[in-house]
């Protein structure tokens, strides 16, 4: 979706789903995860459509990412740190989950 | 306005249980016919308890003092697994409803003597009438509950516990109570109803305007406005706001088999932690020390629910009354008129449904319901005086 | 609680930066709150990394970026103190605390944070306006503005066929600078209508006192033409289309008003319609707002000092309704004095001797308010997102339709709140910020009813993600020698605790039995 005008001057390197990324200093990381050519940053949680940043000023989530082992953080609010650990998030629900499920009486949906 | 022959003041969960039991026939032939129901509502932007509902369908726990109240819980518990099939074949709105068991956990030895005490004095006082609980000390419990954290001793489980969305109940009848016919009026508060001379009711908005409806029977079941509206008709709803802030996490993978008096896991995979009270009259604000003890209390219980996200928190306002049992009554000077209090409303929202709707039909509250009537406060008043 | 500074400014954009200048000027102590970890705001973003890192692109991005250097610097140099890369997940005003009416607790580095004063000035800036139409939730669908930010913070650009839809300023401007970035959208889709009696009413004032910024306007639209940029106009339709796989964008279908659908292969579609007042943070804290139908937005009720309906919090800048970032800056100075005002005597009586710069940033708002209406009235919000289909994603956290909505409307459903109840909508991570106005209006549409009477969300904290964990660790003013909760006692009392009724019997916010309510038990 997106190129660099010119290749990082300060390169910080993240890892991203064990992959490495050159990113620059400074930058947010959803913009280095762009950049990069990632495009699935997570899922919605019905239909498992895959998602990526929307608004980039923090209003959409949609580029909520597992960083530095911290559960739920907007990757347009973060910069890029070197070393830094990036994941996707845990897929939430539906479907396979709800099989753990208690009780006799399982909603039929 | 709007001419009906059963005016229900209040869309919330009683409101819209009266009105979806009024417009149908009752399971058994109970009661049959076809009446018009008129559920009047406010907007949007009221106090709205309905929306502030943790969701849990309970038993244990209920009733000391009152013996009716528990039987009355564990009557609508085993009412709700009909009930919620029903609604969900008339109306395609699935609520959710588990009738799985639940547990009211506690966070130290002396919630837990005192949860168990509890139990013991209700089964003494029900005698025959009395249900299944269990004591579970913490090694059982972690066969059912295996998340538990360290510091809890144990809780009580009661296989007649459960839980429901209360939001899509809301919206369930709701749906059937149009479906059946009635009809729904938002955004048309009644402020004053006057008993007409011939007999029947007419119901005002906004003072000096034309009235909104007019009814030969009313229900009153608005919440915290049910003291001002049943009041001329010599009905008594002696109720006032007891603030509830609950905390919902994001959507999680982990499980949690049953619902507890701390924390459920919803049917849409969140979990709702809870619960609080406070006394702020009518403040709607969550305070955040309030939710920062709910989510400390929640996470002792569970730890895991440390790393999940809050996604968002709010607050409601219970419906309470003086010892918390429901207040049920019928107007002596008019017997048309009717008022519906209590702030389980999720719980009772089967027997509401199934029986209360009848009594309003038969145009009697059953001897045996006297109990719920205000009355009982002012004996107890008497004795207070003492 | 004591307070942490005297005035707490929330956002270091252009509205933000010029309050805080102006109250730093006049002796007070200042704490400047922004999420970004540099000041500028969006529509400065990153301008001082920019300058050094890869001054090339100031030029590029144009003159009116480039200024913001001159008054971030003064911002920097002015004594306020400024916590940046904080966010704030609640915002409480409390008026009995007469020390600290206004609390804020912040996010910082993954440590909670409260900060404490008596005044705030909310400059939190504007958002895009929500766009829903089918597919916009496929990845490589963007705001314009989120591509502009990309472009101020990385310096990333489009690769691909890039298409641009919707309408406004900022969609030309950034077309303008896409251009001289070397990336040529592939088509314009340009929503903006035939021009309106409005437009034409609004124009000769706009032509009169705001001439430099029209002409400026209309030299980037030469401009595009000049390069031959392919615009379709009056387009009323909008679609994304995926890949086979269901995983992006593939293509763009459009259709203009009278025509026929067409389709374009598109690896990056961006869409604009505007930009609406960021009114998340003044909500949760309970200031008024009113439905604005010339700016078909939310916007806060304030007065003539900016000062909204509750009174330690005024609002500056775009937060306060869409006035751009030369109106920003005069309205953080004008609410600056505001608050100055207030504080107390003596720096009141500074603040009264600037009264006649004051009537100077009134009057120079003047012009940039006709400017305002004209472009108000010239690019209003398109119809094209205003009826989304049946199947359009209205509300995107939670995956809820337009035809989702509408059913509850019929069911009776008469506000956002009760939607939300029902369907979801608006329950998601993003609280409804990308859906409230879409929502509202589906409502307010299918009853008839105007936006005023349907209302808007209740917006609660958290308005930025915390965790369970992180909200259980909060250490607070009132907690006792351990720590530990008031709540507790509080429940008990309220829901009987003589006789054993303790708070596990009684837990439930739904269902419980206790022996003393309020009143009796005090």
């Amino acid at each position: 979706m997106y190129k660099r005008r010119t290749p990082p001057t300060e390169p910080v390197r993240i890892l991203f789903e064990g992959r490495e990324i050159i990113a620059a200093r400074g930058e947010s990381l959803a913009a280095a995860l762009l950049a990069a050519g990632v495009e699935r940053f997570g899922e919605s949680p019905l239909s498992g459509s895959p998602r990526a940043p929307f608004c980039m000023i923090g209003n959409c989530y949609e580029c909520l990412l597992e960083i530095d082992g911290e559960a739920a953080r907007q990757a347009c609010l973060t910069r890029v740190r070197e070393g830094m650990l990036v994941q996707r998030r845990a897929r939430g629900l539906a479907g396979a989950d709800r099989a753990a499920e208690g009780g006799d009486d399982e909603p039929q949906r | 306005m709007k001419d009906c022959d059963i005016a229900v003041v209040g869309g919330g969960l009683l409101g819209s249980a009266f009105a979806y039991g009024l417009t149908g026939s009752q399971p058994g032939g109970q009661c049959n016919g076809d009446r018009r129901v008129l559920l009047l509502d406010e907007g949007d932007d009221a106090i709205r308890t309905a929306r502030g509902n943790f969701g849990l369908v309970w038993v244990q726990g209920k009733g000391r003092g009152m013996p009716a109240y528990a039987r009355w819980s564990l009557q609508s518990s085993r009412e709700w697994v009909a009930f919620a099939a029903d609604l969900r074949e008339e109306t395609g709105v699935d609520t959710g409803h588990h009738r799985c068991g639940g547990f009211n956990l506690a966070l130290d030895e002396a919630e837990l003597a005192a949860n168990v005490a509890l139990l013991e004095t209700l089964r003494s006082e029900a005698g025959e009438a009395g249900y299944e609980f269990e004591v579970m000390p913490r090694q059982r419990l972690l066969q059912f509950l295996p998340q538990i954290g360290p510091r809890v001793p144990g809780a009580t489980y009661c296989p007649h516990d459960g839980h429901v969305n209360p939001l899509q109940l809301l919206r369930a009848l709701q749906a059937g109570f149009q479906r059946r016919g009635g009809e729904y009026a938002p955004r048309r508060a009644v402020r004053r109803i006057a008993a007409l001379p011939g007999g029947g009711f007419e119901l005002f908005g906004a003072a000096g305007a034309a009235p909104l409806a007019r009814a030969e029977k009313v229900v009153i079941a608005a919440g915290h406005g049910s003291p001002a509206l049943g009041a001329p008709l010599g009905l008594r709803a002696p109720v006032v706001p007891v603030q509830g802030q609950v905390l919902v996490t994001e959507r999680s993978a982990t499980p949690l088999r049953y619902p507890t008096n701390y924390v459920r896991r919803t049917d849409e995979g969140t979990f709702m932690l809870g619960p609080s009270a406070r006394d702020v009259g009518f403040d709607l604000d969550t305070e955040t020390a309030t939710l920062r003890d709910i989510a400390r209390q929640c996470s002792r219980a569970f730890p895991f629910l440390r790393s999940l996200r809050v996604q968002r928190s709010w607050a409601a306002l219970r419906i309470m009354t003086p010892d918390g049992f429901p207040v049920y009554e019928q107007s002596a000077s008019h017997p048309g008129a009717f008022s519906f209090a209590c702030h389980s409303g999720v719980t009772l929202a089967a027997v509401h449904a199934r029986r209360v709707a009848c009594w309003v039909l038969d145009g009697r509250i059953p001897t045996n319901y006297h109990c719920f009537g205000a009355e009982r406060f002012d004996v107890q008043a008497t004795h207070a005086a003492h | 609680m004591n307070p942490s500074a005297e005035v707490i400014v929330i956002g270091a954009g252009p509205a933000g930066m010029a309050a805080a200048i102006e109250l730093t000027g006049l002796g007070i102590t200042v704490q400047v709150v922004d999420e970004q970890p540099a000041p500028g705001g969006q529509v400065y973003r990153a301008v001082e990394r920019v300058h050094d890192e890869r001054a090339e692109d100031l030029a590029l991005l144009g003159e009116q970026y480039a200024d913001g250097l001159e008054l971030v610097r003064r911002f920097r140099n002015c004594g306020a103190e400024l916590r940046a890369g904080s966010a704030v997940w609640e915002l409480a005003v409390d008026e009995s605390r007469s020390a600290a009416p206004v609390a804020l607790h912040c996010l910082r580095e993954g440590r909670v944070e409260q900060l404490g004063a008596r005044h705030a000035i909310l400059a939190c800036g504007a958002m895009e306006r929500p766009t829903p139409f089918p597919g916009w939730t496929l990845p490589g669908v963007m705001g314009v503005g989120a591509a502009q930010t990309l472009l101020k913070d990385a310096a990333l650009l489009p690769a691909g066929n890039v298409v641009l839809a919707g309408s406004g300023p900022l969609l030309y401007l950034f077309a303008w600078q896409l251009l001289r970035a070397g990336v040529r959208p592939a088509r314009v889709l340009d929503t903006t209508p035939w021009p309106s009696r409005n437009v034409l009413s609004a124009l000769p004032a706009a032509l009169l006192r705001a001439a430099p910024e029209l002409l400026r306007g209309w030299r980037w639209l030469r401009e595009l033409h000049r390069a031959g940029l392919p615009f379709e106009r009056r387009v009323d339709g909008l679609r994304a289309l995926p890949d086979a796989a269901d995983a992006r964008l593939a293509q763009v279908e459009f259709r203009r008003a009278g025509g026929a659908w067409q389709r374009l292969d598109a690896e990056l579609l961006l869409v604009h319609d505007g930009v609406i007042p960021n009114t998340w943070l003044g909500m949760s804290a309970g200031c008024a707002h009113h439905w604005d139908a010339a700016q078909q937005c939310w916007a806060p009720r304030l007065d003539a000092d900016l000062c909204s309906s509750r009174a330690p919090l005024s609002i500056a800048g775009d937060a306060g309704g869409i006035g751009g970032s030369d109106a920003a800056r005069l309205r953080g100075r004008i609410a600056a004095l505001g608050v100055a005002r207030r504080i107390g005597p003596a720096v009141a009586a500074r603040a009264a001797a600037r009264a006649g710069e004051l009537a100077g940033w009134r009057a120079e708002l003047q012009p940039l308010a006709a400017l305002r209406r004209f472009l108000d009235a010239h690019y209003p919000a398109a119809g094209l997102f205003r009826r989304p289909s049946d199947e359009t994603i209205v509300c995107r956290c939670e995956e809820v339709s337009a035809g989702e909505i509408r059913r509850c409307a019929a069911l009776g459903v008469v506000g956002p709140n009760q939607g939300k109840a029902f369907t979801r909508c608006g329950m998601g991570p993003c609280m409804g910020r990308e859906c409230g106005t879409s929502v509202g209006r589906l409502i307010a549409d299918h009853h008839g009813l105007a936006m005023d009477e349907v209302g808007h969300y209740r917006i609660r904290p958290p308005l930025r993600p915390i965790t369970v964990g992180q909200l259980a660790d909060l250490q607070l003013d009132g907690d006792d020698a351990e720590g530990a909760s008031r709540g507790a006692t509080t429940f008990a009392r309220l829901l009987g605790d003589d006789g054993g009724d303790g708070g596990g019997a009684d837990a439930s916010a739904g269902d419980a039995g206790p022996r003393d309510g309020p009143g009796r038990s005090a």
